[in-house]
């Protein structure tokens, strides 16, 4: 469909590889500027009592130290500035490409896995880092019969791998399922208005309203669950 | 607050039923006070049925990571050692056993985090005498 295909703006090659400046990268310098701009002008003015705008830059503060904090624990605290980035750069392309004519990159898998595997491979490694070799016990289950290890071993390893598929999958579906069912009931208002009235128009307002609550709840997830990865390779909780 | 009624009931003094309502309005009370100690926050947010969307999505696309991971591990196992297609086969069903133990665990996880308490009353004393 038109809405997802990629442009090129600047063509650019780097080694070999097609590095062009494409739409998605577009708005992902929107988003970030975005995010930047919005909560440095909210918080210019550093008010004790804080404006409208102060108190939404806060409240997401908030939100997610206290998400980092119930979910990590205060130990987590040291990651909070990477999962706040990471959630309201999600939450930033979501809720862009909720705008007509604009370009979702959350409804391309292939950003979402970027993001994803980035996490899992950070994650992983910072277990490493924090406990060694002893992290490697994370795969085995406790109290488990020998004969059982091997094959339980296996699956645990598999379930962990699957952690960035999901991840990923899980955000990229839900953008752009969401944005072809919207483009797919919309392309039938006009002809089913004929037949029911305001009601299609109606529907699909309150469709639009539920793709920005998913636009928002996915950000949501997808910074809940780079805190639950952190918290099992900084804490290593067994299930 | 069967158990309530049945209670003050049997140890009522006062027959008439005037005095039982009294009492009864009185635990009532009690009751309802005990139990806004107990969770001080049990309004569930309208978007709390958005967020039942997501957990039922979340644990679909786990079911289905867990198949589509252990089917691609087999598949490349299969290309590195030339033994297609016993590998794929071996892994497709590890990877499905991975993505329900997957589930059972997210699911072990939302119920851990949701609020109890509104959706079922909680009995503090069930014993039936």
């Amino acid at each position: 469909m038109h809405q997802f295909e990629i442009k090129r703006l600047i063509p650019l090659e780097l080694f070999g590889f097609d590095a062009s400046f494409t739409n998605s990268a577009l708005f992902m310098v929107i988003a970030a500027s975005v995010i930047t701009l919005f909560t440095m002008y909210a918080m210019r003015g550093r008010a004790l009592v804080p404006s409208r705008l102060q108190s939404v830059a806060e409240i997401s503060y908030e939100f997610i130290a206290n998400m980092v904090r119930d979910n990590v624990g205060t130990a987590g605290m040291k990651y909070f500035p990477f999962v706040f980035t990471l959630f309201m750069f999600v939450l930033a392309l979501n809720m862009l490409g909720m705008v007509p004519y604009s370009f979702t990159v959350t409804s391309h898998i292939i950003v979402t896995f970027a993001l994803a595997a980035f996490i899992f491979l950070g994650v992983t490694l910072l277990g490493f880092i924090k406990h060694g070799a002893k992290f490697l016990k994370f795969f085995v289950p406790e109290g488990v019969p020998i004969v059982m290890l091997p094959l339980l071993v296996v699956i645990e390893v598999i379930s962990y791998l699957t952690r960035p598929l999901s991840l990923s999958v899980r955000l990229f579906a839900n953008m752009m399922a969401g944005h072809t069912m919207l483009k797919v009931f919309g392309a039938f208002v006009v002809a089913l208005g004929l037949l029911g009235g305001w009601a299609p128009l109606a529907f699909m307002v309150a469709f639009t309203g539920l793709e920005i609550l998913v636009a928002f709840l996915q950000a949501y997830v997808f910074a809940i669950l780079t805190c639950i990865y952190l918290n099992d390779a900084l804490h290593m909780h067994q299930h | 607050m069967a158990g309530a009624e049945n209670k003050s009931g049997r140890k009522g003094s006062g027959r008439d039923a005037g005095s039982i309502r009294q009492r009864l309005d009185a635990l009532g009370e009690e009751l309802a006070g005990a139990q806004a100690r107990h969770h001080k926050a049990p309004a569930l947010a309208p978007q709390s049925q958005g967020a039942a969307l997501g957990q039922a999505l979340r644990l679909g696309i786990e079911l289905v990571a867990g198949v589509a991971v252990g089917g691609f591990i087999g598949w490349a196992l299969d290309r590195f050692f030339g033994t297609a297609p016993f590998l794929m086969v071996v892994f497709l069903g590890l990877g499905a056993a991975a993505g329900i133990m997957n589930v059972v665990r997210t699911a072990k996880r939302m119920q851990a985090a949701a609020p109890s308490g509104k959706d079922l009353p909680r009995v503090l004393d069930d014993d039936d005498d």
